[in-house]
C-alpha cells in the first residue's frame, strides 16, 4: 500500500456514550477505544446498534452523554467536518460514494483537505492501492458494481491518510472471496502503517481473524471483550450472536 | 422563412434569459431542496434596484453589477434567514413551498410598495442593429446572448474544473459524506446561493432589458417558464436547464410567430404538465 | 353604518368562508394541496354567468362567450358547483400517482396561471380579459336586484349555503371516512397498506372541494354581477390557503375564522387608514399583499396548526357487553391467548371477566358474514375458505433489481396457513424487500405473488389489504396526528361510514360499525396494556409503544395473512415475549404471520419454520435450532 503516513496514528477513545435518533438512545453507557497500530473489531447481531455508534463516533448523530476523543483533541458533539478534520476517516454503510461524480472527483472529495498540489500525488498513490479503479477514474461512480465502489469508498478515505479509520461493515455486500481480500490485505494494511481502526462488522469470523481486539456489541451495551481467541472460545460469545438480547 | 428565422432570432434571446435564470433555479433546488418561488421576485427587485440607478444617471450594464451583487446577498440572506431555519427542524417540502409564495408576496409586493405599479424603462441605448446568420437584432439583444454563453461556460467550468464546484455537487449528491470529507456544507451551500443569487439579479436586469417595460409583477409569468425549462431538464441538473431554457425559449417564440402571441405560454406549460405527469426526473435525470 | 356596506361585507365573508372551508376540507383535512384552488371558483363563477346570461347580451352584444342560454335561478348555480366538481377530474393526473408533494402542487399552481392565461386571450371563450359583466342577478324578473330587501335576502341565503357547506363538510370529516382521509394526509403509504385507495380519495376531496368552490363563484357573480380574470389570479389562491393556515388547517371552524380574518378582514382595515393625497395609490394594495405574505411565513413558524387548531378526536368509551352468568360463554371465548404466561394478568385465566371477551381478529369468523370491499363488487368471487396447513401466501421465483442491482434473486416461498414464520438474514439479504413485494407496495420485477390460490402480481397494495393481506413498516408508521385509538379505528375494513355515500348518510348509519369496532379496539389495547394512552396522539409515544401501536392496528385490520417488519425492534424483551405470545395463540386461531425479525430468541421461541436469506436468496428453512446446525447458515449469516 501506499506510502508512509506522514503524520502518527492517533488513539481513539470513546467513554460513556450514549445516543440515539431522537426518542429512546439506541446505544448506551459505551466505551471503547482503539490504539495506534490496532485494527479493533465491533461486531454484534444487526439492531445491536453497531453504525448508532460509529455514526456517533463521526457526528452524524448527536451524543446526549459521554465523550469521544481524537488523541488530545476532544471531539464529542463536533460536527462532521471537524471531525474529519481531526484526522478522522469514516467509511459509511450505505451511501458511501458521491453517485453522480466520476471516481476521480469522489477521489478529489477525499482530498478535499489536502493542498491541491497534493490531490494529484495522492490520487496515484490510492490507485496503486485499488488499480482497477485507475482504469476507472471518468466512470460516475453510481456506475459502478457493488465491490468496486466499497474499494471506491476506502480509497476515498485513504487520500487524506487519517490517524483513525472507522469502517461501517465493509464487507456487507460484498462476495466471500473480496470481502477476504478487503478485510486480510487493505484493512490490516491501515493498522500496519500506523493508524487506529475500528472496523464494524456482522461476519464476525472474517473480522476476527485480522483483528488485535473484539468487542461484542448487543442490545446498545458492550457485552464482552477481549482478544478474538478469548472471545472465540467462549460459548456466550457465539451465544450473544443467535438470540442473546432478550435473555436479559 | 424570414419570419421563421426573426422568431429564431427572439427564442435565442429568451433562451439566454431563461437560461441565466434556470441554471440559477435548478441548483438552488439541487443542492437545498427547496423550490425557491421566490425566485422570480428576487429577479425583478434585481432589475428594479438597476433602474433605480439607471434612472438617476448610471449606465445600465455598471447598475447590473450593482444588482447582481446585492441579489446574490440578499439570496444567502433568503436562504440563511428563512428556508435553513424551516427546514432544520424538519419542515414538508409541502410547507416549504408556501414559506416561498409568503417570500414571493413580501419581496414581490414590497417592491410595488416602494416603486409603485406605473411600468418602467431602462435608460440605455440598444446600440445599433445587427444582422448575423438571418436574424437582425440590436447589439443589446447580442450582448445578452453573449452573456448568456458566458454564464453557460461559466457553469460549466465551474461545476467540472473548480474544487468549490466539485464541493456543491458533492453536497448535493450527499450532504453527510461531504461533511465526512470535511467540507463545511453550510459554506458551500452559502456559496451557491451566493452565486445563484448573482444568476438571479443578472437574470432580472437582462429581462427586464429584453422585455423593454416592466413593473413589479412583470417575472410571474416569467418564472413558468423557468420552472417548465427546470423541469424540462430535471430539477437540480445544470446542464439540464440549459437544455430545457433553449428548448423552451425556442418553441415559446416560433410558436408565438405561427400562431397567436398570447399563446406562447401554452406551449411551456403543457411541458411542464407533461414532465411531472410522466418523467419528474427531466430528460436528464436518472429515470426514478 | 351603510346597510348596503354590512351586506357588501357579509356576502363577501359568507362566500370566503365557502371557499375557504373547501380548501380546508382538501388541505387541512385530506392533504391534497391543490394550489389550483382559485380555478374552481373561477369555473363556477363563469359556468353561473353563462347559464344565467341571454344569448346576446344587452347593448348589442358586446361580449361574446360560450353559453347564453338564459336559464332561471337556480339552475346557474347548480351548473356552478357541478362543473366545479367535473373540472378536478383531469388534475387527479397530478395528485394520483406518488408524485413529490411539492412537485405536484408546483404544477396545480402552473395549471391556475394557465387557465387564468387562456380565458384572459382567448375572447370567444369568455370574453378575454374584459370578463362578462350584466350578468343576470337571481330572480331579476321577479324582483328588483337593487332593493335593500333582495340584498338582504341574498345575503341570507349565502349565509345559510355556508351553514350547509359547513355541515356537510363536518359530515364527512367526522366519520370514518375523515379519519381514513386524515390519515392518508399523515401517512399516504401506511395508508395505502391498509386498504385506502388513494387516489380515489384525492379524486373524490378534488371534485368535492371544486363543487364547493364552484359554488362560492355563482354565488358571488350574482352579487357583482361580472366576472374576469382579473379577480382570479394565483394570487387569490395564495390569500385562500393564508386564511386557512392562519385560521387552522385542519379544523372547519379555523377555516371560517380564517375566511373572516384574511381575505374579509383585510380589506376592512385598510378601509379605515387614513388616505392621503401625498401616498401613491397603489401603496395599501401592496401592503396588503406584503402583510399576507409576512403573515403566512410566520404564522408557519410560530403557529404552524393555526389559531384553531385540529381537535383531537377523543372516542367516546362504548359499554362493554356483560360477562355471561352461566357457562355458555361466547364462541371467541376458546380462543383466549394463553394468559399463563404473561405476568401481568391478575386474574386467572379462566375466569369470565369483561376483558376475557377477547375480540382479537382470530375470533372474528373467517367466513365473515360482512363483505369486504372486494367481495361487494360484482364478478369477484369471495375467497373460498382456506383449509388448515394450505399453503395461503407464495412467492414464485420472485426478483427485484433496483437499478444495476439484484436485491432479491429469485425467490420462492411458500406460507401454510395457521403458521408463524421467521425470516431472517443479514443487512442486505433482501427481507424487507421481499416482504414489500409479498404485500403490494413494491412490485417485482419478474415472478409471482399468490395469495388464497390467486396471482395477486398485479394488484395494488390497498386491495391486497383488503383482501387480508395485511403488513407493517419497519420504520415509524404511525398516523402522528391521530389518536391511538384513531390509529386502531383506521385499519377496520367494511366500516359503514369509511365512504361518502356512509358518512353523508350520518352517524346514525354508522355508529353501530363503529362502536363494534371501538370495542374490539378496547379490547386490543388492554390486551397490550396501552388503554390509558388511547387518546394520545399515536406522534407522542416512545418507540416501543409505537412499535405495538402499528401491530394493533394491523390487527384490527382482520388480516387473514399478516407480514411484520421487525415487529420487535425497539420493544422491552418481556414485551417482545408477550406479543410473541399472542401471535402465536392467533396463529393457532387461523391466522398467518410472516415475521422479520433480528431478535433471534424470537424465532427459537415462536417462529416454526423459518426462513434463512441471504444476498437474494433462500439458504435454508427449518426450526431455528435446526438452521443453527447448518453451517453455511452459520457462515454466512450468524457468525460469518
Amino acid at each position: 500500500m501506499s506510502a508512509e503516513r506522514t503524520a502518527p496514528g492517533l488513539p481513539l477513545r470513546a467513554a460513556g456514550v450514549t445516543a440515539g435518533y431522537g426518542g429512546d438512545p439506541v446505544i448506551r453507557n459505551v466505551t471503547v477505544h482503539a490504539d495506534p497500530g490496532e485494527v479493533v473489531s465491533l461486531v454484534g447481531a444487526n439492531g445491536s446498534g453497531k453504525s448508532t455508534l460509529l455514526k456517533s463516533l463521526v457526528g452524524v448523530i448527536r451524543v446526549s452523554s459521554g465523550t469521544v476523543t481524537i488523541g488530545e483533541t476532544d471531539v464529542t458533539g463536533r460536527p462532521p467536518e471537524e471531525i474529519a478534520r481531526a484526522g478522522v476517516g469514516y467509511v459509511p454503510q450505505v451511501d458511501d460514494v458521491f453517485a453522480p461524480l466520476t471516481v476521480r472527483e469522489n477521489l478529489e472529495m477525499g482530498g478535499y483537505l489536502l493542498p491541491s498540489r497534493q490531490v494529484r500525488t495522492r490520487i496515484e498513490a490510492v490507485t496503486e492501492v485499488f488499480p482497477r479503479l485507475a482504469a476507472m477514474l471518468s466512470r460516475p461512480a453510481g456506475k459502478l458494481s457493488g465491490g468496486e465502489r466499497k474499494m471506491l469508498a476506502m480509497g476515498r478515505v485513504l487520500m487524506l491518510q487519517p490517524a483513525v479509520f472507522l469502517l461501517d461493515e465493509p464487507t456487507a455486500n460484498l462476495a466471500p472471496a473480496v470481502a477476504r481480500t478487503l478485510l486480510d490485505e487493505h484493512v490490516r494494511q491501515l493498522a500496519r502503517h500506523g493508524a487506529a481502526v475500528l472496523v464494524v462488522e456482522q461476519r464476525a469470523r472474517a473480522v476476527l481473524a485480522i483483528s488485535d481486539r473484539t468487542y461484542v456489541l448487543a442490545g446498545g451495551e458492550i457485552r464482552m471483550e477481549g482478544s478474538p481467541a478469548e472471545l472465540a472460545a467462549s460459548p456466550a460469545f457465539v451465544e450473544s450472536f443467535l438470540g442473546g438480547t432478550v435473555t436479559r | 422563412m424570414t419570419i421563421f428565422l426573426a422568431s429564431v432570432g427572439f427564442g435565442l434571446v429568451t433562451s439566454s434569459v431563461l437560461a441565466i435564470a434556470a441554471i440559477g433555479f435548478t441548483l438552488q433546488f439541487g443542492v437545498t431542496d427547496v423550490l425557491n418561488l421566490a425566485y422570480g421576485a428576487v429577479m425583478i427587485a434585481g432589475a428594479f434596484l438597476a433602474y433605480l440607478l439607471n434612472s438617476h444617471g448610471v449606465n445600465v450594464w455598471i447598475a447590473l453589477v450593482v444588482a447582481v451583487a446585492a441579489c446574490a446577498g440578499g439570496s444567502v440572506l433568503l436562504n440563511a434567514g428563512v428556508y435553513a431555519p424551516f427546514q432544520r427542524r424538519g419542515t414538508a417540502p409541502i410547507t416549504m413551498v408556501i414559506v416561498s409564495l409568503g417570500m414571493t408576496l413580501i419581496i414581490e409586493f414590497g417592491v410595488q410598495a416602494i416603486a409603485g405599479g406605473t411600468s418602467v424603462s431602462y435608460a440605455m441605448s440598444n446600440g445599433p442593429t445587427v444582422s448575423a446568420g438571418g436574424f437582425t437584432l440590436t447589439a443589446a439583444q447580442f450582448a445578452v446572448i453573449g452573456l448568456s454563453l458566458l454564464v453557460m461556460a461559466g457553469t460549466h467550468v465551474l461545476l467540472r474544473y473548480t474544487k468549490l464546484g466539485k464541493a456543491m455537487r458533492a453536497t448535493a449528491a450527499n450532504r453527510t459524506l461531504a461533511r465526512n470529507c470535511g467540507i463545511r456544507a453550510g459554506r458551500v451551500i452559502a456559496a451557491t446561493w451566493a452565486i445563484t443569487g448573482a444568476l438571479c439579479g443578472l437574470a432580472g436586469v437582462v429581462f427586464a432589458m429584453d422585455a423593454g417595460s416592466f413593473n413589479a409583477t412583470s417575472t410571474d409569468l416569467f418564472l413558468v417558464l423557468i420552472l417548465a425549462a427546470t423541469f424540462l431538464g430535471g430539477p437540480g441538473q445544470a446542464y439540464g436547464a440549459m437544455l430545457g431554457a433553449v428548448i423552451i425559449g425556442l418553441s415559446t417564440e416560433i410558436s408565438a410567430a405561427y400562431i397567436t402571441p398570447s399563446y406562447k405560454y401554452v406551449i411551456a406549460f403543457a411541458a411542464l404538465l407533461i414532465m411531472l405527469g410522466v418523467r419528474p426526473t427531466g430528460l436528464l435525470g436518472k429515470a426514478a | 353604518m351603510n346597510s348596503y356596506y354590512l351586506i357588501n361585507l357579509l356576502i363577501y365573508a359568507a362566500v370566503d368562508a365557502m371557499a375557504c372551508l373547501g380548501l380546508s376540507q382538501q388541505f387541512g383535512v385530506a392533504g391534497v394541496t391543490n394550489f389550483g384552488f382559485i380555478i374552481f371558483q373561477a369555473a363556477g363563477g363563469y359556468t353561473a354567468a353563462i347559464l344565467a346570461l341571454p344569448r346576446d347580451s344587452a347593448n348589442g352584444g358586446f361580449q361574446s362567450y360560450l353559453g347564453g342560454l338564459n336559464l332561471p335561478f337556480p339552475i346557474p348555480w347548480i351548473g356552478a358547483a357541478i362543473v366545479g366538481g367535473l373540472i378536478a377530474l383531469p388534475f387527479t393526473f397530478l395528485v394520483g400517482r406518488r408524485l413529490r408533494g411539492d412537485f405536484a402542487a408546483v404544477g396545480l399552481l402552473v395549471t391556475a396561471v394557465l387557465m387564468n392565461l387562456l380565458a384572459t386571450n382567448y375572447r370567444p371563450l369568455l370574453n378575454g380579459d374584459a370578463g362578462l359583466s350584466l350578468i343576470p342577478q337571481p330572480l331579476q324578473g321577479e324582483y328588483n336586484p337593487q332593493a335593500s330587501g333582495y340584498q338582504w335576502v341574498l345575503a341570507a341565503i349565502s349565509i345559510v349555503l355556508c351553514g350547509a357547506v359547513y355541515l356537510f363538510v363536518r359530515r364527512i370529516t367526522e366519520s370514518p371516512y375523515g379519519r381514513s382521509l386524515r390519515a392518508m394526509r399523515d401517512n399516504d403509504t401506511v395508508a395505502d397498506s391498509l386498504g385506502k385507495n388513494l387516489l380515489s380519495l384525492r379524486t373524490t376531496m378534488l371534485v368535492t372541494g371544486g363543487a364547493i368552490a364552484g359554488l362560492s363563484g355563482a354565488i358571488l357573480v350574482s352579487y357583482i354581477t361580472t366576472w374576469s380574470p382579473a379577480a382570479w389570479g394565483y394570487a387569490e389562491t395564495v390569500v385562500l390557503f393564508a386564511a386557512v393556515i392562519i385560521g387552522g388547517a385542519g379544523n372547519h371552524r379555523g377555516a371560517i375564522l380564517g375566511a373572516i380574518l384574511v381575505p374579509v378582514g383585510f380589506e376592512e382595515v385598510t378601509r379605515y387608514i387614513p388616505t392621503s393625497n401625498n401616498l401613491p395609490p397603489n401603496l395599501i394594495p401592496s401592503l396588503q399583499w406584503v402583510a399576507i405574505g409576512l403573515l403566512i411565513v410566520i404564522f408557519l413558524w410560530v403557529r404552524p396548526q393555526g389559531i384553531l387548531p385540529e381537535r383531537k378526536r377523543v372516542a367516546r368509551a362504548v359499554p362493554r357487553p356483560a360477562a355471561p352468568p352461566d357457562g355458555t360463554a361466547p364462541p371467541d371465548q376458546t380462543a383466549r391467548p394463553d394468559q399463563a404466561a404473561s405476568p401481568d394478568q391478575a386474574a386467572p385465566p379462566d375466569q369470565t371477566e369483561p376483558s376475557a371477551i377477547v375480540v382479537a381478529p382470530a375470533t372474528v369468523p373467517l367466513t365473515t358474514t360482512k363483505p369486504r370491499g372486494e367481495a361487494a363488487q360484482p364478478g369477484a368471487e369471495p375467497a373460498p375458505p382456506p383449509h388448515d396447513h394450505e399453503v395461503v401466501l407464495q412467492a414464485v421465483d420472485v426478483v427485484r433489481d433496483f437499478g444495476g442491482l439484484r436485491a432479491v434473486a429469485g425467490v420462492s416461498v411458500s406460507v401454510r396457513r395457521g403458521t408463524l414464520t421467521g425470516l431472517i438474514g443479514p443487512n442486505g439479504a433482501g427481507k424487507s424487500t421481499l416482504l414489500a413485494m409479498l404485500a403490494g407496495t413494491l412490485p417485482v420485477t419478474s415472478g409471482q405473488i399468490c395469495y388464497l390460490g390467486r396471482d395477486v402480481t398485479s394488484l395494488p397494495a390497498y386491495r391486497r389489504a383488503r383482501l387480508g393481506l395485511i403488513r407493517t413498516f419497519q420504520l415509524a408508521a404511525e398516523f402522528k396526528r391521530l389518536t391511538v385509538m384513531e390509529n386502531l379505528l383506521s385499519a377496520v375494513p367494511g366500516n359503514r361510514g369509511d365512504s361518502m355515500r356512509g358518512a353523508l348518510a350520518g352517524p346514525r348509519y354508522w355508529r353501530g360499525d363503529e362502536n363494534a369496532a371501538i370495542a374490539r379496539a378496547t379490547a386490543l389495547l388492554e390486551q397490550f396494556g396501552l388503554e390509558a394512552h388511547a387518546s394520545s396522539y399515536a406522534g407522542e409515544l416512545s418507540g416501543g409503544q409505537r412499535r405495538m401501536v402499528e401491530i394493533m392496528r394491523a390487527l384490527m385490520a382482520e388480516p387473514r395473512v399478516l407480514l411484520l417488519d421487525e415487529p420487535m425492534a425497539g420493544v422491552h424483551p418481556r414485551l417482545a415475549r408477550r406479543i410473541g405470545g399472542e401471535l402465536v395463540a392467533l396463529a393457532a386461531g387461523g391466522l398467518t404471520v410472516l415475521m422479520v425479525e433480528h431478535e433471534l430468541a424470537i424465532m427459537d421461541e415462536f417462529c416454526d419454520p423459518v426462513v434463512a436469506m441471504a444476498e437474494g436468496a433462500v439458504l435454508a428453512q427449518g426450526t431455528m435450532s435446526e438452521l443453527r446446525s447448518r453451517s453455511d447458515v452459520v457462515e454466512a449469516y450468524l457468525v460469518g
